[in-house]
């Protein structure tokens, strides 16, 4: 009896079954292959081809290359062009300022969200979380809404007599400013937010039972333990507005060029892919050493995250 | 007096094992887990794996199950070697630690599983359901999710969901800790009581001897990888087979001592017969020492703290010239408080033949 | 409110400041929207503020002018490609990495991750030149595996992160019940996984759905999608048409939350 409860066959299986227990049955990579060959496929080999391309000479005719040679003419031409580097360093300032305002911006929400209640907790997920639902393009129109010679601060300041004729806002490196700002805050306050929630409550009562104002609490409890958010948040939001393109092409106005634009221009409509190669990779390989440079100083400050060993 | 690791020579070894774990090591990396363990569990025996965290217990028993494979040795149930068996059709239950009730499904779907995961008829498993729902008091309960029962009924759940298979060997691992402190007595009574009456071939792996000395019928205490003991709780208590068999279970007192002319002279002035030679540890237990006024013999001591343990009383006294703590147990006794803290006393072993001699 | 007991002056005053502009951010985020819904019927032909009367016109003929209604036909199925590539690619990924006993299962991690580290106009330059050099043109098709490749790394990330804190004693159970590895992965792994397969499938829809970054390099001439669309009538025209569509947008976003709050709560959105 109890002998033919092991004896007896499974119940029937199809080859698909089969088939799936042989691949999960010695938990090897076989179930991440597909993934890996695409993106192997759709982004490893375009990335070496667009590395390739930045350090050759071509003719592009009809969406297609037609001939290529080897050169480092762009790569040098690039970094002569004063253009380059105006443009480069615009959209570098612009990402640093936008990336330091959000965590002023951004630090005293997720404050709200540890001290609030259950209520306020949800409502500061719904806000932050509802604008990554929605196109960024969207959110940026509201700001030509806002900003515009008709919108909302001009007739309100006009309104009120302070000033006579519109102000002109809209096309300026300020609108670009603040249309960032705002667009990239969620993304800053999410991590934060979610280092606030596995905040340890008791860490604040004994802060307060050890003599600390909540001011002091803040300062040298909170503040430290929530870097980690901080990184976190700094990292995405300077790799979004750096690369951005939405927000300079439709705030900025027509002139205002930023990385992103300039790659856009070259590839899209001056149809000069070496360039927009050699662009490319300018702005990943600045963007990346700024990411590093985030990480380092997380780390500098989170030292007391690593075990013991390390 | 001394006894090697004992296998089957006890009681039960009058039918071939259903269980028989031959000489099985298991290494992590460089770290050897189990060395050599071998056991033989018979027909409807409980049989403990007790020691502390990082013994091998739990590895053991993973690898009973098949989680795990073995490196060396073999695994056989009623003389089928489980070498190539995999999981899921190996003839063993497992009740987990946390019990791992799947969430997702009530108490009737998560009993019928491995009915449904074999194919058997619908008639037969609801009908096989029912019967094993029944044996475990939980008729009525089939369609609540698992977070919507206390702890004990879980622990039922997890039962009934390998009593459903008719396994041939029901692996328990920790099965009480997830339960709080008070409940924890009467389960272990109840379930060993639902286990041989079904007369199931049982492991049971704890780290609390308490435990181990309810539930079991043989005690299989392992350290670092390997098995030290495996008795019948009595003789695992009276008649540790090392001193760390002894240490661990229980409470005991060693001193170190020479044997002469084949026996140990023990620090009242009496002596034991042994066959070991050279330098040896004593050991006897503190219920087998007898405190009293310092007159009363020649090895003398002081009272450096007492308790009492509900109705005992544990006396630390400090002996003279020795630098060791001596734990003596006495019944409580109604007139006076026995012993104050300071007393000077005189300590005797009550029964030699019942110490326990060690190589050093 | 509670914070707000025993407090000295300068406690008052800083946590006060800072609670100030945490709720100044909080209008930040949300007023844009509020003003974008308000033009959205006004009835004058421009963009001014405020709005003058109510008219449900503009949201009528969002739905009249065919190009949108086509732009927003093709972004539908850009996201339900990525969804369904990103379910199909992520899922089985997530369980090699969380539960895989081979060497690199680290590394495995950080090679999804990559392609969503790079900047995504980045990614679409090298698709579209990669495309060009062996005859692929930009197409909604190549625009969704483009879009695919960026975002995969969030249904990874949160399939895996379910997987990692779901208790290994379960699929060990399922096996010691008889389950092979199929049907514990369909009657245990799966169905606990589900919650947070649907909010990984909501985020890569609306990554689909939305993208601008990579699609602008990769669309197909023919079939725009809804942000290219967008981008070119917000740079072109002036009519509250605009604020329509956000306001469509805006609605599905609000179905999107409830979608996710319902099938992980809000509260595990970050994990």
């Amino acid at each position: 009896m109890a002998e033919a409860s092991y004896t007896a066959p499974l119940a029937t299986r199809g080859l698909g079954e089969r088939l799936v227990d042989a691949l999960l049955s010695g938990r090897g990579i076989w179930p991440a292959v597909p993934a890996i060959i695409v993106l192997t496929v759709v982004a490893v080999i375009p990335f070496v081809i667009l590395l390739s391309l930045g350090f050759s000479d071509m003719e592009v005719s009809r969406g297609a290359i037609v001939s290529q040679t080897f050169s480092l003419q762009h790569l040098t031409n690039a970094l002569t062009d004063p253009l380059y580097w105006t443009t480069f360093q615009r959209s570098m300032t612009l990402a640093l300022t936008t990336t330091a305002l959000c965590i002023f911006f951004g630090y005293p929400v997720a404050y709200l969200f540890l001290i609030g209640g259950r209520w306020t907790r949800r409502l500061i997920l719904v806000l932050t979380i509802a604008p990554l639902l929605t196109s960024g393009i969207v959110r940026t129109y509201a700001w030509l809404v806002i900003l515009g010679g008709r919108g909302v601060v001009n007739s309100t300041l006009m309104s009120l007599g302070l000033i006579d004729q519109p102000l002109r806002i809209m096309n300026t490196h300020w609108a670009v400013l603040i249309g960032m700002v705002q667009i990239h805050l969620p993304v800053m306050i999410l991590p934060l937010i979610a280092v606030m929630s596995r905040h340890d409550g008791r860490l604040v009562e004994a802060s307060a039972n050890l003599g600390a104002s909540r001011l002091g609490t803040l300062r040298t409890v909170i503040l430290p333990l929530s870097v980690p958010g901080i990184g976190t948040g700094a990292a995405l939001v300077f790799t979004l507005s750096y690369t951005t393109f939405v927000v300079p092409q439709l705030l900025g106005g027509g002139n205002y060029l930023n990385a992103a634009t300039m790659i856009y221009e070259q590839v899209v409509y001056s149809l000069e892919w070496s360039k927009g190669s050699v662009s490319s990779m300018i702005l990943m390989v600045t963007c990346l050493i700024v990411l590093v440079a985030i990480a380092l100083v997380t780390n500098h400050f989170t030292r007391w995250t690593k075990g013991r060993d390390a | 007096m001394m006894q090697g690791p004992t296998g089957p020579a006890t009681s039960v070894a009058t039918t071939s094992p259903v269980l028989r774990i031959g000489g099985v090591g298991k290494r992590f990396g460089t770290f050897t887990v189990l060395d050599d363990c071998s056991l033989d569990v018979a027909e409807g025996e409980i049989v403990t794996l007790l020691g502390p965290s990082g013994c091998g217990k739990t590895t053991l028993l993973r690898c009973i199950a098949g989680f795990w494979d073995a490196d060396s040795g073999s695994i056989t149930i009623d003389g089928q070697d489980m070498a190539r068996v995999p999981v899921n059709r190996r003839p063993v239950g497992v009740v987990f630690q946390s019990y791992a009730l799947f969430p997702h499904l009530t108490v009737a779907r998560n009993v019928g599983y491995a009915l449904r995961m074999q194919g058997v008829p619908r008639a037969e498993a609801a009908r096989r359901v029912a019967a094993a729902l029944e044996t475990v008091s939980l008729t009525g309960f089939e369609d609540r999710y698992p977070a919507q029962l206390s702890g004990g009924q879980q622990q039922r759940v997890a039962i009934a969901r390998v009593l459903v298979m008719e396994p041939r060997v029901l692996l328990l691992d920790e099965p009480f800790n997830a339960l709080d402190a008070k409940l924890r007595g009467t389960m272990q009574v109840e379930l060993r009581q639902l286990i041989k009456s079904l007369g199931l071939t049982s492991i049971f792996v704890t780290h609390d001897q308490e435990e181990a000395l309810t539930m079991s019928d043989r005690i299989a205490v392992m350290r670092a990888g390997r098995i030290e003991q495996a008795a019948p709780p009595d003789e695992i208590f009276d008649r540790p087979a090392t001193a760390y068999v002894a240490d661990f279970i229980g409470s005991s007192n060693f001193w170190p001592s020479l044997v002469a002319d084949g026996r140990v002279s023990l620090p009242d002035g009496q002596s034991v017969a042994t066959g070991l030679r050279g330098a040896v540890r004593v050991m006897a237990r503190p219920h087998n020492l007898q405190i009293a006024p310092p007159a009363a013999g020649p090895w003398q001591g002081r009272v450096a703290f007492q308790r009492s343990v509900g109705p005992l009383v544990e006396y630390h006294v400090e002996t003279e010239g020795g630098d060791a703590m001596v734990k003596v147990v006495a019944m409580r006794r109604a007139q006076d408080r026995g012993f104050a803290d300071g007393t000077a006393v005189s300590l005797r072993i009550v029964d030699p033949a019942l110490c326990a001699v060690y190589p050093a | 409110m509670r914070a707000f007991r025993h407090l000295s002056l300068s406690d008052a005053l800083g946590i006060g400041l800072i609670l100030c502009v945490a709720v100044f951010s909080l209008l930040l985020l949300v007023a844009p929207s509020i003003i974008v819904v308000m033009i959205s019927f006004d009835t004058r032909a421009f963009v001014s503020f405020p709005p003058e009367g109510f008219t449900l016109r503009w949201y009528a003929e969002v739905f009249e002018q065919g190009e949108l209604v086509d732009a927003m036909l093709n972004s539908l199925q850009v996201g339900l490609t990525v969804t369904l590539l990103c379910i199909l690619l992520g899922v089985p990924t997530a369980l090699a990495c969380a539960r895989g006993r081979f060497r690199g299962t680290t590394a495995l991690s950080v090679f999804v991750l990559v392609p969503h580290m790079v900047p995504g106009i980045v990614l679409g330059v090298a698709v579209l030149f990669a495309g060009a050099l062996v005859g692929v043109s930009p197409s909604i098709w190549l625009q969704s595996v483009a879009i695919t490749v960026f975002i995969l790394a969030v249904m990874v990330r949160t399939v895996q992160s379910r997987l990692v804190r779901l208790d290994p004693a379960l699929e060990e159970a399922a096996a010691n019940l008889r389950a092979t590895p199929f049907q514990s992965l369909r009657t245990v792994t799966f169905p606990l996984l589900m919650p947070a397969i649907l909010a990984g499938a909501v985020f890569t829809f609306v990554e689909g759905f939305d993208n601008l970054s990579v699609a602008i390099f990769t669309h197909g001439f023919r079939d725009r999608p809804l942000p290219v669309e967008l981008l070119a009538l917000v740079q072109y025209t002036s009519s509250p048409l605009v604020a329509a569509v956000s306001g469509v947008q805006i609605v599905l976003a609000i179905a999107a939350l409830v979608a996710v709050s319902l099938s992980i709560g809000l509260d595990n959105v970050n994990d």
